[in-house]
């Protein structure tokens, strides 16, 4: 019979933070138990499509965010140089992925897929995946700077609760905004209905923001829906120079 | 639960705005929202590929010479959901495009929709 590894976390498992390691023990469960487990969770299985009108209200949250002056005037120098023709485009042009939280937000589909002792998400745009690590494990107390960050996860009731720390300075919290060390995101993933997935994701950065950056996306069960391939790389006609300013090669030379 | 092409058409009318009409790029550099028409086009070739489509086609312009656009579309994955396919145009298909012009004058743009001869339509943006 194979077992699973699963750790064991003798103190209450509500808050997650690094240094509870010495709090927890490797115990062994069988497979089958593992699984039998993952039967009694939420039914978050499955292809889920962003709603896009949720997407454009977003935006207009984001205007509003709880902004530090600092923050504030970062991005106001972004949108200024807008006027000049720089920052139009993203580097998502020149196919690199966003990052957290904008992973999520994708206009293509997500599918979560549970395992044991981890909530795997793949997101169908640039066929990435996150993997929410809801085995016991604290933070890493040192993490690495990612495009989508660290995660671990806690069940609260049928509310999926995941804090992710440790993002890289290439993405952005919102058009124009890098992370710090100090950017903590804390997601609360659940069902509305069977066929509503709701995620609301809030930002806390004393750096950045004066208050946590409370914003929600949901999302429709698509069951008839598979994912798809995506990759960037096949045929990039678009582009965006250092600066963000687009341009775009409508691939004539290549015909002749 | 088996949701046919009609019902997710009628369950979904979805209508794409310009911060969310790609995953990849601004709209920016089309007149996004204006869509003209160019009627009497012969396909040369599809692109069924990512992160756009790309559809390129052969049509007279207002002086009567035959010239070539070029007209970047959304993604096989959004599409291949709406109704499209690789096989939806083959070169030498006679079509009447409308699409958002380049802001830079090149004969392209975003297509918008393709009416085929019978009259049937493909929407780019809204299924």
């Amino acid at each position: 019979m194979r077992f699973i590894r699963v750790l064991d976390v003798a103190v209450g498992s509500a808050l997650v933070i690094a240094g509870t390691a010495s709090a927890q023990t490797i115990t062994e469960q069988s497979r089958e138990s593992a699984y039998a487990e993952i039967a009694g969770l939420p039914a978050f299985e499955g292809v889920w499509q962003p709603d896009w009108s949720a997407i454009t209200k977003l935006r207009a949250a984001e205007g509003e965010a709880p902004l530090t002056r600092q923050a504030r005037a970062t991005i106001d120098a972004f949108n200024a140089a807008k006027a000049k023709g720089e920052n139009i485009q993203t580097e998502g042009a020149n196919c690199r992925p966003t990052g957290m939280p904008g992973v999520m937000r994708y206009p293509y589909p997500i599918e979560f897929i549970y395992s044991p002792g981890k909530v795997n998400i793949v997101i169908e745009t640039h066929s990435q995946l996150r993997q929410i690590f809801t085995d016991g494990r604290a933070l890493p107390a040192d993490p690495d700077f990612l495009f989508n960050g660290n995660s671990v996860g806690h069940w609260e009731d049928d509310v999926l609760v995941v804090d992710t720390i440790g993002f890289s300075p290439l993405i952005s919290l919102m058009s124009g905004l890098h992370p710090t060390q100090q950017t903590r995101m804390q997601e609360r993933i659940y069902l509305e209905n069977p066929e509503k997935l709701v995620i609301d994701t809030t930002i806390t950065d004393p750096e950045l923001f004066t208050q946590p950056f409370t914003t929600t996306v949901s999302y429709r069960l698509e069951p008839d829906w598979d994912l798809r391939e995506y990759i960037c790389q096949e045929n990039n006609r678009d582009a965006a120079d250092e600066d963000g300013r687009p341009s775009m090669n409508l691939g004539f030379d290549e015909l002749d | 639960m088996k949701r046919s092409a009609i019902a997710l058409a009628t369950a979904g009318l979805l209508a794409l705005g310009a911060t969310t009409s790609s995953a990849h790029h601004s709209t920016a550099m089309f007149e996004w929202g204006s869509a003209v028409p160019l009627k009497d086009a012969t396909v040369t070739r599809w692109e069924w590929t990512n992160p756009h489509t790309f559809l390129y086609v052969t049509a007279k312009d207002g002086s009567g010479q035959t010239k070539r656009w070029a007209f970047e579309g959304m993604s096989p994955n959004h599409l291949s959901r709406a109704g499209w396919s690789r096989r939806t145009l083959t070169p030498g298909d006679k079509i009447d495009v409308t699409y958002y012009p380049l802001r830079d004058g090149r004969n392209g743009g975003f297509n918008v929709t393709v009416t085929f001869p019978d009259g049937r339509t493909l929407n780019q943006l809204e299924f």
